[in-house]
């Protein structure tokens, strides 16, 4: 039996990331969710760059940063790419095939343990949930080909089997995986000012949307409180804290500040190029804190990051005036 | 950059940065990223780094390209070293 494959042309070997996903990057991998929509829309011939402005709203929760998602109607009116969520009511391997058969990608949570691409960390070592889109699956060959993380993967055999489950018997108390359908039947590639114009109108909405109160400021003062438990706990929690924190923060600002370059070049501004240079020297901050605090945490010894907090809380205020003043001047 | 120095980040790169290349081999220019290391191993190495060469790299090296290639680290190191 032969497969289903959206792109024909779609290939793991040679494939070219988005610039997004450049080596040169600050964060090269943001957020699984974000991460796969970036590489699906640039494997469709789209522009990333345009739907990165929700950023703009991302907010400090406690304990997480936003973890930032494109909005799906912006999607559709930047794109005409459609993602609605999937009823998994019957094994995802026959989802896939009739909706890969029917020219539609699937988004779906999967295990990292049995992604291939993550040898780095999880492959075969642990079991985390992450979110990949399916491209390219051929039972018969036991292939599958995926976007994941920064990129574009196959594989096969033993790997193909547990991310479908192919060989286990139904177990009522597995519950299936959250998965999504992308149509992209209705497809538009629009011109660069078409899609800056939507774009801009779209940002002036997530702008409106920044939080009310610095969340740089209010992270600092979590930070401060919470470090002791941090070094408390050790390394392997660090990492899933500044996962949740410091690379949400950081990732989504230098995404924030690489739109409003892409949205100056189309539409010229110095209030929108002043407000990416200071949510990049944020991004900059952050990925500093980072490695700052992972010294402290395994040392265990006190870390006064207030003046590194200071400087991103102030490069947050800054660049939100820039934004202000910039959606303002372009919209009148 | 001593052989010494080389031998060193080449075995803590071995223990923490997860390659999909032999760390004992890799050229000494390769871009470790491409060779597979993660934000979250490079952190591990910048710890190990630390510890191995008794160094505190400053907020000015605490930039992903400093990690980037063991002629990067070994660089780095030799400033803080003064070796």
């Amino acid at each position: 039996m032969s497969g289903q494959k959206v792109l024909p042309a779609l290939r793991a070997a040679g494939y070219v990331r988005h610039m997004l996903h450049a080596e040169d990057r600050l964060w090269v991998e943001k957020n699984c969710y974000v991460d796969v929509v970036i590489e699906l829309l640039h494997a469709l011939g789209l522009e990333p760059l345009a739907a990165m402005g929700f950023c703009a709203a991302v907010d400090f929760e406690g304990d997480n940063f936003t973890f930032f998602k494109p909005d799906h109607e912006e999607l559709r009116q930047l794109y005409g790419v459609d993602f609605q969520e999937m009823n998994v009511w019957r094994p995802l391997l026959e989802h896939a095939q009739e909706h890969l058969g029917a020219g539609k990608f699937i988004s779906t949570e999967a295990n990292s343990f049995w992604l291939p691409d993550t040898s780095g960390t999880d492959y075969r070592r642990n079991h985390v949930k992450t979110t990949i889109i399916i491209a390219d699956v051929d039972a018969g060959a036991k292939h599958l080909g995926y976007f994941h993380n920064a990129g574009y993967h196959e594989l096969g055999g033993e790997d193909f089997d547990r991310t479908f489950r192919v060989g286990t018997e139904p177990d009522a108390t597995v519950l299936p995986l959250f998965a999504e359908m992308v149509r992209v039947d209705r497809l538009t590639c629009r011109p660069g000012a078409a899609l800056a114009a939507i774009a801009l109108e779209r940002l002036a909405v997530h702008a409106s949307r920044r939080p009310t109160a610095n969340p740089v400021r209010r992270w600092g003062a979590r930070f401060a409180a919470e470090l002791p438990q941090l070094q408390e706990r050790g390394l392997p929690y660090y990492h899933a804290w500044a996962f949740a924190t410091t690379r949400q923060l950081g990732a989504s600002m230098e995404l924030l500040a690489a739109h409003l370059r892409w949205l100056a070049d189309a539409r010229p501004s110095a209030s929108l190029t002043t407000a990416a240079d200071e949510f990049q020297r944020l991004s900059v901050g952050a990925k500093t804190f980072i490695l700052k605090a992972a010294r402290a945490v395994n040392s265990r010894k006190p870390l006064d990051a207030s003046a590194t907090f200071d400087e991103m809380a102030l490069a947050w205020e800054r660049g939100h005036e820039a934004l202000a003043s910039g959606v303002a001047a372009l919209a009148s | 950059m001593s052989a010494d120095t080389t031998d060193r980040i080449r075995r803590i790169l071995k223990d923490h940065g997860r390659l999909s290349a032999d760390a004992t081999i890799i050229a000494a220019d390769a871009d470790l990223y491409q060779a597979g290391m993660t934000s979250h191993a490079s952190v591990n190495v910048m710890l190990a780094l630390e510890g191995e060469f008794e160094v505190e790299f400053p907020d000015q090296m605490l930039r992903r390209d400093v990690f980037e290639s063991i002629t990067a680290i070994g660089s780095a190191v030799s400033q803080l070293t003064g070796g």
